[in-house]
């Protein structure tokens, strides 16, 4: 197997996926958190593919590209829903959107 | 022949059905026609099968017809069957002739009330539940028959459904029946289990005698409520609430007679249970006196007629637990003739006076009501049973049996002769109130004569035809000299005693002297009033409440059942199950809301939860590595 040793590559997908989950639970506003998410799937990704080359099994690879098909449904579900708030002039910051407390 | 006694069955029925059906599309009168037809169509057709019966031989005049097996289990079989013998032909006649008389006088009588149709419809069903139960070729198809009685007995006598009392009386009349019920079914449970049939045949099979002892008792249960005999008897007066040819119908034709017809159809079983026949004995001796006691103090016309009727029924539970069935059915026939009689001229007159019932505000209605008058005055002679009329040769027959039976045989003797006069006294005690007289001034107020339209025709004829049987009707018998009912009977059911002609003159003459002692006492002192009718506070006060027997019934199960149900209720329901649920309900709420704060509605909660639950997995797959 060419290039660095596996570790590298596990650690930038830690890295990733620590960044965007910090990201969705700091950030307040609901782009940022999307794009957060986004980063987190990301970061599964590349872990997905470092173990499918490591393991040369293919599995791992259609995974990822299942789970980019979902990236992409759910940023189109989001963004939707976040242009949709900013129409209708509701703050855009996920603290102030708590009307589902029980 | 079979296909007449069918006829004879469903004619009725159809008539019901048809009217129920129909609903609006019939006319109000068309209803009362169609249930009068199809009982006239019954009567020709007991009257078809009757004359065929008679062209045979005596040994084959029982015939059994079976529609279809209608329960199968192992060896048990039971069909819808028709039995058509001697004793069923006799109840048909009685039940579908009478009946159809009732039911064209229902014609006039209901007129104008708001729901004929469902009167008529009611009245055909009844007819057909007394023949089901008369014509039932095994003991499965009578208690079919029997319950069908009470269910439209409960449904006519609840008839003015807006009358609370009316409803009170209806249920009170279904569940004294549903006692009698409940008895009738346990003995054909017992005989079940040990014949393995309930045909009438197993009757005569050999029993031990508790077998044969508790099966009779329970026969004569469901005969006794039926029948308003002691100690069932309180649901009678009451049932007064329907319309009054309701009371004719259950009185003269089906219902009340039905208990007699029971034990001359089940009397094998009874022969073999001595003790349980005398006891049916007993039951009518104490009846009869008791009806006849509290008939005396009676204000309504109808319960005055409705006591006669539980006396009159008490003399042929004397007869037919005497084993003189012959005498028993051949009184249960004149009596259907001359109680149908007297309830429709008391319809008459109920009618005349704009619905009062009370005799103490009647009086003199002999001038304004003549022919009313006579054809109750035909009744009331032919209930005493001075001769000829029809009560005088069935009643004295019984009287006679009785003598042929040894010590016991003399105390029912006794009694039956004591009521013979208190028959005298209570039937003409109404008579002179009712007729004699100057008209009384609620009379002259609220009389108008009856219409002379068809109104009139249908009432006025029925009244005439059951004046005529009334006196023509005992003729049929006159026990020493020809007796063609006990041999028209004899091969049903052979009479067990057989008093001597010098028994039968003297109880015929005992009994005519007390009957017109009766009559003469009535009229001394409610029609010329020679003497004040006498007062004793106590006895007045017993026979108005009616020998406490309704007071003894609440104090012993009604009111201890609505005890135990309040007790239940506020010991067991209350506590447990209803307060079991609400806290039940209640604490699921309150742990909801502790649930639901964990719902904050924050997202960034949520993800941490998510996250930290995510490393807490992570961690324990680690270290369990």
């Amino acid at each position: 197997m060419n290039g660095p040793n596996i570790t590298w590559y596990l650690g930038v997908a830690g890295f990733l996926f620590g960044v965007g989950a910090l990201g969705v639970l700091l950030r307040r506003n609901p782009l940022i958190v999307l794009l957060s998410l986004e980063i987190m799937l990301n970061g599964a990704n590349l872990a997905l593919i470092t173990f499918s080359r490591h393991l040369d099994n293919g599995d791992g690879q259609i995974f990822a590209l299942a789970v980019m098909a979902v990236a992409a449904s759910e940023v189109v579900v989001g963004l939707g829903m976040v242009v949709a708030l900013n129409r209708k002039r509701v703050p855009l910051d996920v603290d102030r959107l708590s009307s589902l407390r029980g | 022949m079979v296909y007449g006694s069918w006829i004879c069955l469903l004619s009725p029925l159809a008539a019901a059905v048809v009217i129920t059906l129909a609903g609006g599309r019939l006319t109000r009168r068309g209803a009362g026609y169609l249930a009068t037809l199809s009982c006239f169509v019954s009567f020709g057709a007991a009257v078809a099968v009757f004359v065929s019966l008679l062209g045979r031989d005596a040994e084959q005049r029982s015939v059994l017809s079976t529609a279809w097996i209608w329960i199968t289990g192992g060896t048990y079989r039971s069909g819808l069957a028709v039995l058509i013998d001697p004793l069923s032909v006799m109840m048909m006649l009685v039940v579908s002739g009478v009946g159809a008389l009732i039911v064209l006088y229902s014609i006039g009588y209901m007129d104008g009330e708001r729901e004929e149709r469902r009167y008529f419809a009611y009245m055909a069903l009844f007819v057909f539940s007394m023949l089901l139960l008369v014509q039932g070729g095994n003991l499965l198809i009578l208690l079919a028959g029997w319950g069908m009685v009470g269910l439209s007995s409960y449904l006519l006598i609840g008839f003015w459904h807006e009358r609370p009392s009316a409803i009170a009386a209806a249920k009170k009349a279904f569940v004294m029946n549903a006692i009698g019920d409940a008895t009738f079914a346990l003995a054909l449970f017992l005989l079940i289990q040990k014949a393995g049939s309930v045909d009438f045949g197993i009757l005569g099979g050999e029993y031990t005698s508790t077998v044969a002892n508790l099966v009779a008792l329970g026969l004569l249960g469901g005969a006794v409520a039926k029948s308003a005999q002691l100690p069932l008897q309180t649901w009678l007066p009451d049932a007064m609430e329907g319309p009054t040819p309701v009371s004719a119908l259950i009185h003269a034709a089906t219902m009340v007679t039905a208990g007699v017809y029971l034990i001359v159809r089940t009397h094998a079983i009874f022969e073999q249970a001595p003790k349980v026949a005398d006891l049916a004995a007993g039951l009518g001796a104490a009846t009869l006196l008791v009806a006849g006691l509290v008939a005396l103090v009676q204000v309504d016309i109808k319960r005055v007629i409705a006591y006669s009727t539980m006396s009159q029924i008490g003399y042929m539970f004397v007869a037919v637990g005497l084993g003189a069935y012959a005498n028993g059915m051949f009184h249960l026939m004149t009596h259907a003739f001359f109680k149908a009689l007297l309830f429709m001229a008391a319809g008459i007159v109920i009618h005349a006076l704009t619905d009062e019932q009370d005799i103490r505000k009647m009086g003199g209605l002999r001038r304004l009501l003549p022919r009313t008058f006579i054809a109750f005055a035909i009744g009331a002679v032919a209930l005493v049973g001075l001769p000829p009329f029809a009560g005088f040769f069935s009643k004295d027959s019984i009287l006679a049996d009785a003598m042929d039976r040894g010590a016991f045989g003399y105390v029912l003797w006794v009694v039956g002769l004591a009521g013979t006069f208190l028959t005298g006294l209570y039937t003409f005690r109404l008579l002179f109130l009712v007729f004699w007289g100057e008209p009384s001034a609620f009379v002259r107020e609220h009389f108008h004569a009856p219409k002379r339209d068809l109104v009139g025709w249908t009432m006025g004829v029925p009244v005439a035809v059951l004046a005529v049987l009334s006196v023509i009707g005992g003729w049929l018998q006159f026990a020493p000299l020809w007796h063609p009912v006990e041999t028209w009977l004899q091969s049903v059911a052979e009479p067990v005693v057989t008093p001597t002609d010098w028994q039968e003159g003297i109880s015929s003459a005992l009994a005519v002297l007390l009957g017109l002692l009766g009559i003469y006492v009535a009229w001394a002192l409610y029609a010329v009033k020679t003497f004040a009718v006498p007062r004793f506070a106590f006895a007045q006060r017993v026979l108005e409440h009616k020998f406490y027997f309704d007071e003894l019934y609440d104090a012993l199960f009604y009111r201890p059942t609505v005890w135990l149900a309040k007790a239940l209720y506020r010991g067991v329901e209350d506590p447990l199950i209803a307060e079991s649920s609400t806290s039940l309900g209640q604490d699921t709420r309150d742990l909801g809301g502790i649930v639901a704060r964990l719902q904050t509605g924050l997202l960034r909660t949520y993800v941490l939860a998510i996250a930290s639950g995510a490393a807490v997995l992570a961690i324990v797959f680690i270290a369990v590595k």
